[in-house]
């Protein structure tokens, strides 16, 4: 058997390019605030209007991608609301990964941009 | 029970996931049962759950066997060959009998689920857009395959063959939809005689795609009645109903998102010459953006005259149309909106206070861009002479009707408000407000400005 340690140590890290949209949702639900696993699937099922509920299989391998790349951290919360809460791991946006959440952003408006100057959002509004 | 099978579920991922985020995907499990309780949200929850088991399992183990991967080769290099295995302990029996029988299950039921969700409906309430809204209706796919010329047809409905028989029970289907949500009784009568009678007469004979299909229809029964809004649809995927009564309450992400972008004035400024420039990129809901709209105006108050940007414009709200119009004002106005019955609340409210912008001269830039609400607040105010548009043709959608599924996957869409329209029988629904000066859009505002500027020199 393998000692866990030494995996840990030079298990590659999964990639993170292009940004997986699981990935950018969890990053744009931390921007403002620190949240649990839980309150990051609210906020992602709230900011896409129910389109995009992670569930935990997604959640938590693109948690531990954004923790590997630095983008996110953990965080201890203090002030958590019950002491069910404070056993929850809370997650923090670093500032690697705002920077990396707004040039997505420019991306996605970039590709906005060029799909209206395509006139392909005919009728497709908000 | 539900947690139990959860538990077991769990198990199918490795085991370094479930040291790591075992509890709290557990944790998150309970959150949700929890808070969604009922039969639909039940379903939901087990539907994501699996769902999100097929999409993330593979990924979890691929990512365990390039860590193996990684790990073998430095052993190697150690000079000390070994064995390794994808995990740090052999699967028991129970895991390899649970994943067995849950794969037999997920095989057995993924057609017969797909089956069911592809053509599920949600509970109305789901969906945001309402009768007084321009917007569309959050689960409405690509415009289906229609009468128009937008029409997209589903790889699907493409292979859909249809025979006499299937013909006639649509064509049965659409004329009590039509009588019974047309506002218009005698129009409903005329388009359904004019269906039955074609039908009769062996026109739809070579129509036995559902594209060719909903375009003669589309046609026989905008012949007969010269509503241009009445259609024939057909969309592989359903199409939720616009609820009716009161409009559900805005999303939050909405309101988070208008606050964000200034509600959609991109600009306002006063340019030389005193110029007032406003470019406004969505007609937001008044509810969220009454007081960005009020400080904007008031920003412009002594300006000579107004240049509205609505090169950008992707609709939005009649309320806000009305709010803003109330400016260019000095006496109540009426605004012909599509969407909504004519009422009391049909004309603005002018005069607004302290307002000085009622008599200048007003410009509107437009594009073919230029959709929905943004065409409501150019047609009324062309008009009513209220302002010169400068720029394209606008794109040319009211988003007034409304869709009601026959079956088939197949829709009537029907306008079922009475609101007047004192210019002319039809509006700017598939042709757009032509500019009075045609200006590309780059161009648009140097062509208004020399205009303004012609303008405030002859006074």
């Amino acid at each position: 058997m393998v000692d866990i340690s030494i995996i840990d140590h030079i298990m590659p890290k999964q990639k993170l390019s292009p940004l997986p949209s699981a990935a950018f949702q969890i990053l744009l639900a931390l921007v403002g605030e620190d949240l649990h696993g839980y309150g990051i699937m609210r906020n992602v099922a709230q900011q896409t209007e129910g389109r995009m509920r992670l569930g935990p299989g997604t959640l938590y391998s693109s948690i531990r991608a954004l923790l590997e790349e630095e983008l996110i951290e953990e965080v201890d919360h203090p002030r958590a609301p019950s002491v069910k809460d404070e056993r929850r791991r809370y997650y923090h946006l670093t500032s690697s990964g705002r920077k990396l959440a707004r040039s997505e952003a420019e991306r996605l408006a970039d590709l906005l941009r060029v799909a209206r100057a395509k006139n392909i959002l005919r009728g497709d509004y908000v | 029970m539900s947690e139990k099978i959860f538990r077991l579920v769990l198990h199918l991922y490795p085991s370094r996931f479930r040291q790591e985020y075992g509890d709290e995907a557990l944790q998150l499990f309970r959150d949700r049962a929890r808070d969604e309780t009922g039969v639909w949200p039940s379903v939901r929850l087990w539907f994501d759950l699996l769902t999100d088991l097929v999409i993330s399992l593979p990924r979890e183990y691929g990512h365990t066997r390039f860590d193996v991967a990684g790990a073998s080769a430095k052993a190697c290099l150690d000079g000390t060959p070994t064995f390794f295995v994808f995990d740090t302990a052999s699967p028991g029996r129970r895991p390899l009998l649970l994943g067995g029988l849950l794969s037999l299950i997920t095989l057995v039921s993924f057609p017969t689920l797909m089956n069911e969700f592809g053509n599920f409906r949600p509970p109305s309430g789901w969906s945001f857009a309402s009768p007084g809204t321009y917007q569309r209706q959050s689960g409405e796919p690509q415009r289906p395959a229609s009468g128009s010329k937008q029409g997209v047809q589903s790889p699907r409905g493409a292979d859909l063959t249809l025979d006499a028989t299937s013909r006639h029970r649509i064509i049965a289907s659409a004329i009590a939809s039509i009588k019974q949500h047309h506002i218009d009784p005698l129009e409903a009568e005329r388009a359904a005689d004019a269906l039955l009678a074609h039908e009769r007469q062996g026109d739809d004979d070579s129509a036995t795609s559902t594209e060719e299909f909903t375009r003669l229809a589309t046609n026989q029964m905008r012949e007969a009645t010269g509503d241009r809004q009445l259609e024939l649809l057909y969309s592989q995927r359903a199409i939720p109903e616009r609820p009716s009564g009161p409009l559900p309450a805005l999303p939050t992400a909405y309101r988070d998102e208008m606050r964000r972008v200034n509600c959609a004035f991109e600009r306002v400024e006063v340019l030389p010459h005193n110029v007032g420039y406003l470019k406004l990129n969505a007609f937001p809901d008044t509810s969220v953006c009454q007081a960005a709209a009020t400080a904007a105006m008031a920003k412009l108050n002594d300006a000579d005259a107004l240049i509205f940007d609505l090169r950008d414009n992707r609709g939005g709200f009649p309320s806000m149309v009305s709010l803003i119009a109330a400016y260019l004002f000095d006496h109540p106005e009426y605004m012909y909106c599509p969407l909504e019955n004519t009422t009391a609340e049909s004309w603005t409210h002018s005069p607004v206070p302290g307002n000085k912008l009622a008599n200048k001269p007003v410009y509107i830039l437009t594009s073919h861009r230029t959709i929905s609400a943004a065409e409501e607040f150019t047609y009324d105010l062309k008009m009513l002479k209220r302002a010169t548009i400068v720029g394209e043709t606008t794109a040319g959608a009211n988003h007034a009707a409304n869709l009601h599924a026959i079956g088939d996957n197949f829709y009537v869409a029907t306008v079922e408000v009475r609101a007047i329209n004192p210019y002319s029988k039809h509006n700017w629904n598939d042709t757009g407000v032509e500019p009075d000066v045609e200006a590309s859009p780059p161009d648009a505002i140097n062509v208004a400005l020399k205009l303004v500027g012609e303008n405030l020199h002859v006074k």
